[in-house]
């Protein structure tokens, strides 16, 4: 399972938790060292604009904010299967989130990923706002974890930095 | 008796676009146009580094990201008065057309197509037939009998396993789809040729940007793309052909796919041609500068008035007051705190939400006006202006697109018709046709400046004072300005009047409908528990509001997306 696998951050880094994929994947960079063969990207919100970032590759592991019962902060876990299981509904523009739609489409061209590994963490609050709330920050390393032990399962050696820092997300740095 | 139909697919996540309609005798009688989302990220602008603007006005939006981030450096250039080197101009112009060319395939193929084509038909379809259908629109070399029968195939495996993947929620068998079994099929395969083509769009933005969603390689006063044609990690000559070649691969899926389909998919509809004109005063501005100083462009931009192509009055560059002084913002229906029209520079965003009121206040986005006239922007609007301003290559699609279309439809076809639902699709492609030649001229205007010596990329910009400036882009969905007021440098105040503002505003203070509300009226409306029609005439415009969060519902069940109340 060599170089073709991506880990995927999504959400708007402008809108309070929203903001937990782009953040994990920054958290991810300053804590680990990843082997060049895995992609990592920040997407913000791409909508079906994901679909190049998916086409093509074995493996995707997304990183999100997810709608579902329980507190702020709490993660959870989803297979492709899973994500696959409810029809998406219509979409007005681009920019309703196009996971599944990407996915199906994929399907439907014979060019999806064999697995999806989607960690995602509910939000508390998602209004136009800079910076994680306090459950959310607290679980990063958490989600970030998940995303390790993935690609521990895939085949990957996953080290932790010698310069581990604390991230510093450029949209967090002061104005 | 009158009936209302709400479309409000998103109730699931925050925010998003909301379309009431009310219907009488299987027409819509009146229709409201609603932004439910607060954006309001201007405001997090404020009091931050005019050079760092352009990073976080790129996510304002997801799928816009390019064309933020374009408008906000021209701002703040506009602001401070420099002038970006040619290199700069072109990597730029490069960037923005192959945005384009990706924006709209993904807008026709992935997004609205599904408006029109039947995909459980297709299955009837003949392959063979298919294929002598497909020849005769043009020379594409996948438009084989193989190729058919391989996608019909693929198709019906999907349908048999009772699955309709990304098709899942199309309205199927509706009486408005129409198009004949060989049609659906073609399309389907489009589809996926489609998925293909749009991703090498996407990989020269790529290569030049560094990333995409949300390119790498601006600055305030020009681009960080270092160039030495003999260096690996800089601009090169490799990188440049790679360019090349993509781009020419492009331009012969859209000459060929794009822009054939959407003529002959619109020849089979052509009542729609009828439906959906709206408002009919145009904008769109200037684009692909030639100079530095923003002086000459390949596209051009100005005002058409009441659908006369005689009233058209250029915007002729970066600096022009005819695009500035006439920019003005009403937020009569508006939830804000007041009751004003306002020229960009002057406004404040202070949100006052009191409820959907039908006669009061009911979005979130402000009703912009220019000249004090609502304004229809996009495709249309580029395509009109170029065609009343004799730009050659946009008057030579336009008559390809309306040959073309007229020869499947059996009828003559006439710029008038465009005023339309299925004229914007037209216009769509046409525009598409236009760039994606501009995108191989500005590869060469490009590759001819290193040639000559010149490598600059970038001119510092000075911060005194009070600096006020504004900046423009044509992008796909039309004309998108920003407004910047830098004081000691620092950003005082933002405001961005994008595309989607122009043509999903709410009424103003004259109670004149914007173009979303305005095209509505009239619409056929043959089921209105299925309310096709109105999603046809919404997605001819592209609708791109406030893509803001990204919250999954992965175990939701579909939430009900149209109320017929």
């Amino acid at each position: 399972m060599e170089g073709n696998v991506a880990i995927l951050g999504l959400g708007n880094v402008l809108m309070g938790d929203d903001a937990a994929g782009p953040y994990a994947i920054e958290y991810l960079c300053s804590q680990f060292d990843l082997p060049d063969t895995v992609a990592i990207e920040d997407l913000g919100t791409p909508g079906l604009d994901i679909l190049p970032h998916i086409a093509g590759r074995e493996r995707i592991i997304l990183l999100d904010t997810v709608r579902s019962d329980g507190p702020a902060g709490e993660i959870r876990l989803y297979r492709k299967d899973q994500i696959l299981a409810h029809a998406p509904s219509a979409r007005i523009g681009p920019h309703d989130p196009g996971v599944k739609e990407t996915l199906l489409s994929l399907e439907f061209a014979g060019k999806g990923p064999a697995d999806v590994l989607l960690v995602g963490v509910i939000p508390e609050r998602t209004d136009s706002t800079i910076g994680l709330s306090g459950p959310v920050r607290a679980s990063i390393p958490l989600m970030i974890q998940h995303v390790v032990d993935e690609l521990e399962t895939l085949g990957y050696h996953i080290a932790r930095r010698t310069d581990a820092r604390e991230p510093s997300p450029w949209w967090e740095r002061e104005a | 008796m009158s009936q209302r139909i709400v479309v409000d697919p998103v109730t699931r996540i925050e925010g998003h676009l909301r379309i009431d309609c009310e219907v009488d005798g299987g027409r819509v009688k009146k229709a409201w146009s609603s932004g439910q989302m607060w954006r309001g990220i201007e405001v997090i602008l404020q009091g931050r580094d005019p050079r760092e603007a352009w990073l976080f006005t790129q996510r304002f939006c997801g799928v816009c990201t390019t064309v933020h981030a374009i408008a906000s450096v021209r701002a703040v250039e506009n602001a401070v008065g420099i002038q970006v080197p040619l290199n700069a101009q072109y990597i730029r112009n490069i960037i923005l057309a192959a945005h384009a060319m990706h924006d709209h395939i993904v807008h026709f193929y992935h997004l609205s197509a599904l408006d029109w084509v039947d995909v459980v038909s297709a299955l009837q379809a003949d392959p063979a037939a298919t294929a002598n259908l497909a020849q005769s629109l043009s020379d594409w070399p996948m438009n084989s009998v193989k190729e058919m029968t391989a996608v019909k195939a693929r198709l019906a495996g999907f349908v048999e396993a009772g699955q309709l993947g990304p098709f899942a929620n199309g309205y199927w068998g509706h009486p408005a789809m129409k198009l004949p079994p060989e049609v659906n099929l073609l399309a389907v395969s489009h589809y996926l040729q489609a998925l293909d083509y749009q991703r090498k769009a996407n990989q020269v933005v790529t290569i030049l940007g560094s990333k995409t969603p949300n390119i790498q390689n601006l600055a305030v006063g020009g681009v960080a793309n270092a160039i030495n044609l003999d260096n690996e990690s800089t601009l090169n000559m490799t990188k440049l052909y790679t360019i090349k070649s993509l781009l020419d691969e492009m331009v012969a899926f859209i000459q060929q796919v794009y822009l054939p389909d959407v003529c002959a998919i619109g020849a089979l509809y052509a009542d729609w041609l009828g439906y959906g004109s709206g408002v009919t005063n145009y904008l769109a501005v200037p684009d692909l500068p030639l100079d530095s100083a923003g002086t000459k462009f390949d596209l051009p931009g100005g005002t058409i008035m009441n659908g006369d192509l005689a009233t058209a009055k250029p915007i002729t560059s970066f600096t022009d007051p005819y695009f500035s002084e006439n920019v003005t913002e009403s937020i009569a229906h508006a939830w804000y705190d007041g009751d004003w029209t306002r020229h960009p520079y002057e406004e404040d965003t202070v949100p006052k939400y009191t409820g959907f009121e039908d006669d009061g206040a009911y979005s979130w986005i402000k009703a912009p006006r220019f000249g004090d006239k609502p304004m229809q922007v996009g495709p249309l609007a580029q395509v009109l202006v170029g065609a009343a301003t004799g730009h050659e290559p946009t008057q030579r699609w336009l008559n390809f697109a309306l040959d073309t279309a007229g020869a499947v439809a059996k009828t003559k076809l006439t710029p008038a018709m465009l005023h339309s639902t299925l004229g914007r699709h037209l216009a769509r492609a046409v525009r598409t046709a236009v760039i994606c030649e501009m995108a191989q001229k500005h590869w060469q205007l490009l590759v001819e400046n290193i040639a000559s010596g010149d490598t600059a990329i970038f001119e510092p910009p000075v911060f005194q004072g009070e600096q006020v400036g504004f900046g423009f882009h044509e992008a796909p969905r039309g004309t998108l300005s920003h407004f910047v007021v830098i004081r000691d440098g620092k950003i005082a105040n933002y405001q961005a009047v994008v595309p989607s503002t122009w043509n999903a505003g709410p009424r103003d203070e004259q109670n004149r409908p914007g173009p979303y509300e305005a095209s509505l009226v009239g619409n056929p409306i043959a089921d209105p528990e299925r309310p096709l029609e109105v999603l046809r005439t919404i997605h001819s415009f592209d609708p791109c509001i406030a893509c803001a969060v990204h919250t999954l519902d992965v175990e939701g069940n579909e939430i009900a997306r149209v109320k017929a109340l």
